[in-house]
């Protein structure tokens, strides 16, 4: 299924949705989210997962200046310019404002305020020390009273915790296709698909992993030019993934939001059974997100440490040495800022580190491919 | 002579709060290897808690070695030796200048020193691999600790809505080791003041881990006092002086003097008592000088806030707006309220009163959404009754610059006074473009 396609089923599923009198709530924020409280109360979540583009970049200067970064642009972009290219944004209801970078507190405001969506915070400490879990306990109380005013029900707690569990379960499954001896486009295509529809296309994913489990050919063979590839995620209609791939490189391990990050946060049935409290469960997971990029002080250096240990686990496993990509979104305050040091702390344990650096331009296309292009010949 | 003498007289104290400025590498090391002191660097006026802890406070470019002006070092030797009397020696030295400028020269000159030591820091943190896409303020701190960090004991950090702030503050560890954390709750719901007392507390244990001291309500409550008395006068001189029709030296060095107390308002110059007893000077002398109508009529001058420039501001701003027969007034800090006193009422828990500080600035002034900075921008240009606003929209600021469309629609419905906004990208680098739209803006009055 192409693009085009997945955004055409979407529409369509949101309308049903909508039709049968749900709320939707669309986000930014890339980590942290409760995605089970809003399911539990009957909200549909819409993840603002898209690529920019020109246009979109250029219809939000009237609302931030050109030096934010170009995916927050284009999400103002969205819902700003005209002919609307994604429709099923009108659809949504609500914004769930979080602070996961402060471009997200600020394009959530801007799209709350002058498109008309009503707003709901959810702020996430800077770190994970234990006030700072009892911090997020309080914003998730916070927010499931939020919830409950509007829908003037109260959450069940085993509503919660059913959710938590279909979607853990969900997850389980998603991160079946990490292991998959498959092409990365083909990786990331279902990771994007999982993360808009959530386990309400489970059983869809079941059956793609069973199809390719049967499937013996070696994509390793085929694309010898295998790399990690972390830092800013890859959305929906990014062309970025054409460009790796064409140059002949393979993802094996899409390290980022949309990716091992999504699908890595889950409980085991122990940690499940031990919590009755859902909230506890939420909060916990926050706890176990060593690598998520809202935190400090320490995520940048789990993740260095994560990426060497899983760069010498492949090379034992499969003699090849990987490369990391570390996609950088122009102006993104969490990548960008951190990319020489991070190049240098892998480089001197001896990964090789391509920072690409881009925005959603059509310019830039060219000069990506030949930087790709360059590192792939360099691994 | 006898204005020779006020020049002298008068101002003193500024004089000496830029040669603390200026003087800080030696002060320093004084600190450090003779009397023992542990250095911890500071950046936004955070620094009560190291005080208390008898560490010494450290704004990181401070630690560098600048080209400190003739006339305030012979002015400081001399004053060491005899206090602040004149001397003829002192005198007839002071006399090789034109002294009626001295102050607008020797001010001048120090902020020059100063900005020419923060593009060189700026360009050290380029160097050091910061992308040039990073505001200027955060590029050029992290050329501080490339260059000078080696020297602190250990850093404070307090998290803020900016991410890049945070991001920027987790990248110290690579220049010091030990680094304390102060994780100040996103917004205020609930019990978060609790959870930030605590936090305080925690950072309190780690200050007194690393300087060996303990920290005492009292020893908190004795800063805070003084701290309270620093911001009641750094008040004094944005609501009273400011506004008044008649400044006690030329405008553009009273912008000056903003500008150097925006600046070591964020360590007191290493010495909390010493810096009061500056402040607590210059507020007399501006009054004095006042008083006995020494200075400049500014009546018909309109009043100009520019803002934000903490993160890096085009210095020759003031001086342009003079020209073009404006005053410039620089007041960050009462804007982020970081001049709100800290209570020290006799049943008041000291650390939990800092808590309610520090969650009022970031929530209120910082302002945990574009809404409530943006409202921190209309009440203070409201209360210190400005007349027109300038936005210095600092290039690779993702949390404040973008506030501007925000903040121009409700100066428009809520202030009507006229605004504008100028880019900053590094010192030097646009001031072609500051003249045009300071010039444009000025025809508006
Ligand atoms: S790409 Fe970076 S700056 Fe942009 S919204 Fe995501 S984390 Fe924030
Ligand atoms: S608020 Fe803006 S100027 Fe200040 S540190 Fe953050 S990005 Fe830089």
């Amino acid at each position: 299924m192409d693009n085009i396609e997945l955004l055409e089923s979407y529409n369509s599923y949101l309308q049903e949705q909508k039709a049968n009198g749900k709320k939707i709530i669309a986000y930014l924020t890339h980590d942290n989210v409760p995605i089970e409280l809003f399911e539990a109360a009957g909200f549909v979540p819409l993840p603002l997962i898209f690529a920019g583009k020109d246009e979109l970049m250029d219809a939000s200067h009237s609302y931030l200046p050109p030096s934010t970064c170009s995916y927050a642009q284009s999400c103002i972009g969205y819902f700003s310019s005209t002919p609307r290219t994604h429709e099923f944004l009108d659809l949504a209801d609500y914004i769930l404002l979080s602070n996961h970078c402060v471009s997200n507190i600020c394009v959530s405001e801007i799209l709350s305020n002058n498109f008309n969506r009503k707003r709901l915070d959810f702020y996430v400490s800077y770190t994970r020390n234990s006030n700072a879990l009892k911090y997020y306990k309080l914003e998730l109380k916070h927010l499931q009273k939020e919830i409950e005013g509007i829908t003037k029900e109260r959450i069940p707690d085993h509503r919660i915790k059913e959710e938590i569990i279909r979607h853990n379960n969900f997850k389980t499954i998603v991160e079946q296709v990490s292991k998959l001896n498959i092409p990365g486009s083909e990786k990331l295509d279902i990771y994007q698909k999982a993360i808009l529809y959530g386990p309400a296309i489970q059983a869809e994913i079941e059956e793609i992993i069973s199809s390719y489990k049967s499937n013996t050919k070696n994509t390793n063979s085929t694309h010898p030019k295998n790399v990690i590839f972390t830092g800013c995620s890859i959305f929906i209609n990014d062309y970025l993934m054409d460009l790796i791939e064409d140059a002949g490189g393979n993802i094996v391990l899409f390290d980022t939001w949309i990716g091992r990050n999504y699908y890595s946060q889950t409980f085991s049935e122990e940690v499940i059974a031990s919590l009755n409290d859902p909230i506890d469960l939420l909060t916990k997971r926050f706890e176990n997100n060593v690598y998520g990029d809202h935190c400090v002080p320490d995520s940048l250096d789990n993740k260095i440490v994560f990426l060497e240990n899983y760069v010498n686990e492949y090379h034992k496993k499969y003699g090849d040495k990987i490369g990391v990509i570390n996609h950088i979104i122009k102006f993104c305050d969490h990548f960008s800022l951190f990319q020489s040091y991070f190049k240098e702390k892998l480089q001197e344990r001896g990964v090789q580190v391509l920072n690409l650096e881009r925005d959603y331009s059509r310019s830039i296309k060219g000069q990506l491919s030949t930087r790709i292009e360059a590192f792939m010949e360099m691994i | 002579m006898s204005i020779f003498t006020e020049d002298i007289v008068n101002f003193r104290s500024v004089l000496q709060l830029a040669y603390n400025f200026l003087a800080g590498r030696d002060y320093l090391k004084k600190k450090k290897f003779q009397e023992r002191k542990k250095l911890i660097s500071v950046a936004l006026p955070f620094s009560d808690l190291v005080f208390a802890s008898g560490a010494v406070p450290v704004f990181p470019i401070r630690m560098e070695q600048f080209k400190v002006h003739s006339y305030l070092t012979a002015l400081n030797s001399a004053t060491n030796l005899i206090g602040w009397n004149l001397t003829t020696k002192l005198l007839s030295f002071v006399r090789k200048f034109d002294v009626l400028k001295i102050l607008d020269t020797v001010l001048d000159d120090v902020i020059h020193t100063i900005n020419d030591k923060y593009n060189e820091l700026y360009d050290l943190g380029i160097d050091h691999g910061i992308s040039s896409d990073f505001c200027y303020g955060i590029t050029g701190l992290t050329g501080m600790f490339v260059s000078k960090g080696k020297n602190l004991d250990a850093n404070i950090n307090f998290t803020i809505r900016c991410s890049a702030w945070n991001k920027y503050s987790e990248t110290l560890k690579q220049f010091v080791p030990r680094q304390i954390w102060v994780d100040i709750p996103p917004r205020n719901i609930d019990n978060a003041l609790e959870l930030l007392t605590d936090n305080v507390s925690q950072a309190i244990s780690d200050l007194e881990e690393i300087t060996g001291n303990i920290v005492s309500d009292n020893s908190l409550n004795k800063q805070f006092r003084i701290g309270n008395q620093i911001k009641r006068f750094y008040k004094t001189i944005l609501y009273e002086f400011s506004a008044s029709d008649f400044y006690p030296c030329n405008p553009a060095t009273f912008s000056e003097i903003l500008a150097l107390l925006g600046l070591s308002y964020q360590d007191y110059n290493s010495d909390n008592q010493r810096y009061l007893e500056s402040f607590s000077y210059l507020v007399k002398e501006m009054r004095e000088r006042i008083n006995k109508g020494i200075g400049m009529d500014v009546s018909d001058m309109p009043r100009i806030l520019l803002t934000p420039v903490f993160g890096g501001w085009e210095p020759e701003s003031h001086e342009i707006l003079y020209e073009l027969g404006a005053r410039t007034i620089y007041a960050d800090w009462e804007i982020l309220n970081l001049l709100e006193e800290i209570s020290v009422s006799k049943n008041s828990n000291p650390v939990e009163e800092y808590a309610k500080f520090l969650l009022n600035a970031t929530t209120r002034g910082i302002g945990y959404d574009q809404e409530a900075l943006t409202d921190s921008y209309i009440e203070t240009a409201k209360a210190l009754n400005v007349d027109g606003l300038v936005f210095n929209q600092v290039f690779g600021c993702h949390s404040i610059s973008n506030c501007y469309s925000l903040l121009r629609r409700k100066i428009r419905n809520k202030l009507e006074i006229p605004t504008t906004v100028i880019n900053f990208n590094k010192i030097g680098d646009n001031v072609e473009q500051v003249k045009t739209r300071l010039g444009a803006f000025m025809e508006m009055f």
